[in-house]
C-alpha cells in the first residue's frame, strides 16, 4: 500500500504551488474576478504551456499521458488559490467525456485544443426544475439523413459555459439517453452567461434545433457516470485546498486577532473548535484520496464499487466543508463577511463546489438506496 | 401560539394582524416575503404608517409615542408584524437610540429628537464598533477631546448598517484615556452631515453594500449633543444592547422562512415526489420546526415572568440569541438546498428571457441570504459572547 504522492506527482505540487503563490495571490485574482470575462485568459495559457491542461490527455492528442492522479493534484492547487478558470469544467468534465465516448475523429478534433489551452469545454447536464437527475433530460435529439443531429431543449448552470467553444450535451432520442457534441457558435443555440456565488462562470442554455454530433463510442450512462465521478474526485481535490488554506488562515487569524488584550485564540471555547475542524479536514484529505483511489483503481471489477466509494466520500467531504466555511467566517467575526478579506471568498467557493453535481441529502439517500458499504450481519442473528 | 394566549391577548393578536395587513401596502410586505431587498423609502413609508398609528415606537415612554402595553403585547406586536411581512421600524431609531434619549436625555434632547426619530425624519446609524473593537466594545478608541462648548472627535467606527443613509450617528466615544476602559466612554450625538465625517463603503460577500466604514476627522462636536453625564456611556450602552432582548430571536421571521422553504419544496419535482416529501429533506425542516417551537415557548416563558414584575434585563435573553440565530442560519441553508444547482448563481431577477424559462422561485435570494445570514450569530454579542454570559451569569462558571 502506498498512498503519498510520488516523485512526480510531489514535484509538480510544489511547482505549482509556487508558481500560484506568486502569479495567483489574492490581489491577482480580485482582479481576474472583477474583470468582464472573469477569467484570464493569458493564465489559463501559462497553464497549458506548463502541461496542466492535457494531463489525463493521451499523447497522441497532443496530452501528456498521465492519469486523474495527476489532475487531482493540480485540482488541489488551484483549490489553494481559488483559480477563476474553468479546470473542472474543461479539463475533467469535457476531457473526460470526449475521451470516453468521442470517436477518434471527435478526440483529434477536440482534444489538441484542450490541451493547447485553445479551447474550452463545458458539460451541459442539468435541466430547469429537475435539480440533480441527469438521467432523464427533457431535451430531444433528433436524427438527420447524414448522421448528424439536431437538439431542441434547454440547460441551465453549465459550468465553464459561459466561454466553453464547445458543450457537452445530453438528450434523449427515443427516450434513451445520448451525449453530444455542440460548437459554441452553432445556429439555434442561444447562451446566457451566469457567475455563480463564488465567482466562477456558468451559462443557461436555450437550443433550438440546433446542429449535433453524436458522442457515441460508448454506452451514455455509463459515460456521464464516470465523467461525473471524476468531477465529484476532482471537486474533492479541489476542496481538500480550499478547505486547508481556510482552516490555515483561520488558524492564523486566531493567533493575531487580539480582543480583550489577548489573541482571540487564547480562548480554550476557539482553540477546541479549530481543533475539531482540523479534524475534519483530515477526513477530507482522506476521502479525497479514497475517491482519487476508486476513480483510478485498475484492479478488475473495481468500477463497480467506484461510484459508490465516490459518494460515500463525498458525504463526508460535504460535511467538512459545511463546518469549515461557516466556522472559518464566525471565527473572523466581521471581517470574515467581506469582500475585501479573503476568507469569505474560500466559502463561497466551498458552498458553492459541494453543491455543484449533488448534495448531502441526495448523496446520503442514494447511498443508503445501494445499501451502504457494509453488509448487515450479527453473530445472534442466523 | 393562539392557545396559550388569554381572551384579550388574542384579541389584540387580531386586531394587530389586520392592522398590518390592511394598512401597509402589499407591496412592501411582499417584497419582504420574498426576501427581495427594501429601498430607504420602503423603509421610511413603513415606518411612517406604524407612527401614524402609535405603533413604531411601543416601547417608548407614552408621553413620546410609546404604548402602555405588556411584554406579551409587546411581543405579539412584533410576532404579528414578522408574520405580516411588515418591513420593521429602523432598530437604530426604535430600539436603540430613542429609549437612551428617553431615558437619560436631557428635555431638551428629547424634544429635538424623540419624535423626528419616531417618525424616522432622522435616520440614525450606530457607532459603536471600531475595527480593534469588536467583542471588546469597551477597548473602543474614538476620542472626543472637549474644546469650550465642543468636543472634537477622531478616529474610526465600522460596520455600521445602512450608514449611507444615515442622517446622524449615535456613538460612544472616548471622553478619558486615563481611567478603565469603561469608565471613559461617553454616548455622543452627531450629525453625520459635519465637516469631517467620511462614510465609505464595504461590500459583503452576498454582494450587497449594507455595512460601512466611518471617519472622524477633527469632527466639531456641540457638547449639547452629550447624552447624559460624560464618562457614563457605558451604563447606556449596556441599557441599550439589553434592550435588545426583546425580537432578537426573530421567531416570527423564521416562521415565515420556514414556510417558504416548505411551499418550494412542494412544488419541488424529484424522482419520487416533491422535496417535501423527501425523507432526508423532510427531516431537516421538520426537526427545525419543532426546535422552533422550542425556542417560541422559551421566549414566552421569559416574558411570562417579566410580566409578573422584574424589569431587568434577563440573562435567559442570551439562549434566545444563541439558539434563535442559529435556527436562522439553518433556516437559510434549507433555502439554498431546495434549489439544487439552480440556486447557485448570483442572478437579479428569476426571468430570464430570450426564451429560457423562469428561474425558480427563491433562486434570486437564497444564496445571498445564507451568506448574509453569517452576521446573525455575529453582531449584537456573538454566539461566543452569548455562550460567556450563559455560562457566567446563569451557570456560575
Ligand atoms: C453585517 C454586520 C452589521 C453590523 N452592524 C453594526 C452597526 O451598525 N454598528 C456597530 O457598531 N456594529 C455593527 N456590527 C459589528 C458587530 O457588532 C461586531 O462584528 C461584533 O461585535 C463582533 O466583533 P468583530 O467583528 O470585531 O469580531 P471579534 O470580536 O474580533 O471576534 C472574532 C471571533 O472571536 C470570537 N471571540 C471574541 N472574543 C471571544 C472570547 N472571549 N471567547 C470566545 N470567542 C471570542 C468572536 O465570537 C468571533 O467569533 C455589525 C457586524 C456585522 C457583521
Amino acid at each position: 500500500m502506498d498512498l503519498e504522492l510520488n516523485d512526480i506527482q510531489q514535484e509538480l505540487a510544489s511547482t505549482l504551488n509556487k508558481y500560484l503563490r506568486s502569479e495567483y495571490d489574492a490581489a491577482k485574482r480580485e482582479e481576474i474576478l472583477r474583470s468582464d470575462e472573469g477569467i484570464s485568459r493569458e493564465k489559463w495559457q501559462e497553464f497549458a504551456e506548463m502541461g496542466l491542461l492535457g494531463l489525463a490527455i493521451p499523447e497522441s492528442y497532443g496530452g501528456a499521458d498521465m492519469t486523474f492522479n495527476e489532475v487531482a493534484v493540480v485540482a488541489e492547487a488551484f483549490g489553494r488559490s481559488l483559480v477563476l478558470e474553468p479546470f473542472l469544467a474543461t479539463a475533467v468534465l469535457g476531457t473526460n467525456a470526449v475521451l470516453l465516448a468521442g470517436s477518434e475523429e471527435q478526440k483529434q478534433a477536440i482534444l489538441p485544443g484542450v490541451a493547447e489551452g485553445q479551447t474550452f469545454l463545458a458539460l451541459a447536464a442539468f435541466e430547469p426544475g429537475q435539480r440533480y437527475e441527469v438521467t432523464t433530460p427533457a431535451t430531444q435529439a433528433t436524427a438527420g439523413a447524414d448522421g448528424a443531429f439536431t437538439l431542441t431543449g434547454e440547460k441551465t448552470n453549465v459550468l465553464g459555459g459561459d466561454v466553453a467553444d464547445h458543450f457537452i450535451v445530453t438528450a434523449s432520442q427515443n427516450g434513451e439517453l445520448g451525449l453530444y457534441l455542440v460548437a459554441a457558435d452553432a445556429e439555434g443555440l442561444t447562451r446566457v452567461a451566469q457567475r455563480q456565488a463564488d465567482g466562477l462562470g456558468s451559462a443557461n442554455l436555450k437550443l433550438d434545433n440546433v446542429a449535433a454530433q453524436r458522442l457515441d463510442a460508448a454506452d451514455a450512462h455509463s459515460v456521464l457516470s464516470e465523467v461525473i465521478d471524476l468531477g465529484n474526485a476532482a471537486i474533492m481535490a479541489e476542496a481538500v485546498g480550499v478547505a486547508e488554506a481556510s482552516l490555515t488562515m483561520t488558524a492564523e487569524y486566531l493567533k493575531t486577532r487580539e480582543q480583550f488584550g489577548a489573541p482571540i485564540g487564547a480562548n480554550q471555547a476557539l482553540q477546541h473548535r479549530a481543533a475539531d475542524l482540523y479534524a475534519e479536514l483530515e477526513y477530507a484529505r482522506s476521502m479525497a484520496l479514497y475517491s482519487r483511489l476508486a476513480v483510478t483503481s485498475e484492479v478488475a471489477g473495481a468500477e463497480k464499487d467506484r461510484h459508490r466509494d465516490v459518494i460515500a466520500a463525498k458525504i463526508v467531504l460535504d460535511r467538512a466543508a459545511r463546518n469549515i466555511s461557516q466556522e472559518s467566517i464566525q471565527m473572523h467575526g466581521g471581517i470574515g463577511m467581506t469582500m475585501e478579506y479573503p476568507i469569505g471568498h474560500y466559502a463561497k467557493r466551498l458552498t458553492v463546489m459541494t453543491r455543484t453535481f449533488d448534495d448531502a441529502d441526495s448523496l446520503t439517500a442514494e447511498l443508503a438506496a445501494l445499501g451502504g458499504l457494509i453488509e448487515p450481519q450479527a453473530a445472534d442473528l442466523s | 401560539m393562539d392557545t396559550l394566549l388569554s381572551a384579550e391577548e388574542r384579541d389584540f393578536a387580531q386586531q394587530m394582524r389586520q392592522f398590518y395587513r390592511t394598512e401597509i401596502p402589499e407591496e412592501l410586505r411582499f417584497k419582504v416575503a420574498t426576501g427581495q431587498e427594501l429601498t430607504k423609502d420602503d423603509m421610511v413609508t413603513s415606518q411612517q404608517i406604524l407612527n401614524k398609528h402609535g405603533y413604531a415606537v411601543p416601547n417608548w415612554p407614552v408621553e413620546w409615542g410609546g404604548q402602555d402595553w405588556t411584554p406579551v403585547q409587546r411581543h405579539i406586536w412584533l410576532e404579528e408584524m414578522q408574520l405580516a411581512c411588515v418591513p420593521q421600524p429602523l432598530p437604530f431609531n426604535v430600539s436603540m437610540v430613542g429609549p437612551v434619549i428617553a431615558t437619560f436625555g436631557s428635555q431638551e434632547l428629547k424634544e429635538r429628537f424623540l419624535p423626528a426619530t419616531a417618525n424616522i425624519d432622522i435616520w440614525w446609524s450606530q457607532g459603536f464598533s471600531e475595527p480593534n473593537a469588536g467583542s471588546d466594545l469597551a477597548s473602543l478608541k474614538t476620542s472626543a477631546v472637549r474644546d469650550g462648548d465642543k468636543y472634537i472627535v477622531n478616529g474610526q467606527k465600522t460596520w455600521t448598517t445602512l450608514g449611507q443613509y444615515g442622517d446622524w450617528m449615535f456613538n460612544l466615544v472616548r471622553t478619558d484615556p486615563n481611567v478603565k476602559k469603561q469608565a471613559g466612554i461617553s454616548f455622543l450625538l452627531i450629525d453625520m452631515k459635519s465637516p469631517g465625517v467620511t462614510v465609505r463603503p464595504i461590500q459583503l460577500i452576498d454582494g450587497g453594500h449594507e455595512v460601512n466604514e466611518v471617519f472622524f476627522d477633527n469632527v466639531e462636536v456641540p457638547v449639547e449633543n452629550l447624552v447624559g453625564e460624560e464618562n457614563k456611556g457605558w451604563t447606556y450602552a449596556k441599557f441599550l444592547l439589553g434592550n435588545e432582548r426583546t425580537g432578537i430571536a426573530r421567531i416570527g421571521g423564521s416562521k415565515v422562512n420556514l414556510a417558504r422553504a416548505k411551499a418550494y419544496a412542494a412544488v419541488t419535482k424529484t424522482a419520487n415526489g416533491t422535496l417535501l416529501n423527501d425523507p432526508l429533506f423532510s427531516a431537516r425542516l421538520t426537526k427545525i420546526e419543532a426546535e422552533l417551537t422550542a425556542l417560541e415557548m422559551t421566549q414566552l416563558r421569559i416574558l411570562s415572568t417579566q410580566a409578573a414584575g422584574s424589569d431587568k434585563p434577563d440573562p435567559r435573553s442570551s439562549v434566545l440569541k444563541l439558539k434563535g440565530s442559529q435556527l436562522q442560519e439553518d433556516i437559510s441553508e434549507l433555502l439554498v438546498d431546495v434549489l439544487g444547482p439552480q440556486g447557485l448563481d448570483f442572478v437579479s431577477d428569476r426571468v430570464q428571457g430570450q426564451g429560457l424559462s423562469d428561474l425558480p422561485h427563491g433562486a434570486v435570494d437564497a444564496l445571498p441570504a445564507y451568506f448574509n445570514t453569517r452576521k446573525v450569530t455575529i453582531y449584537g454579542g456573538s454566539s461566543e459572547v452569548q455562550r460567556g454570559i450563559i455560562s457566567k451569569a446563569l451557570l456560575g462558571l
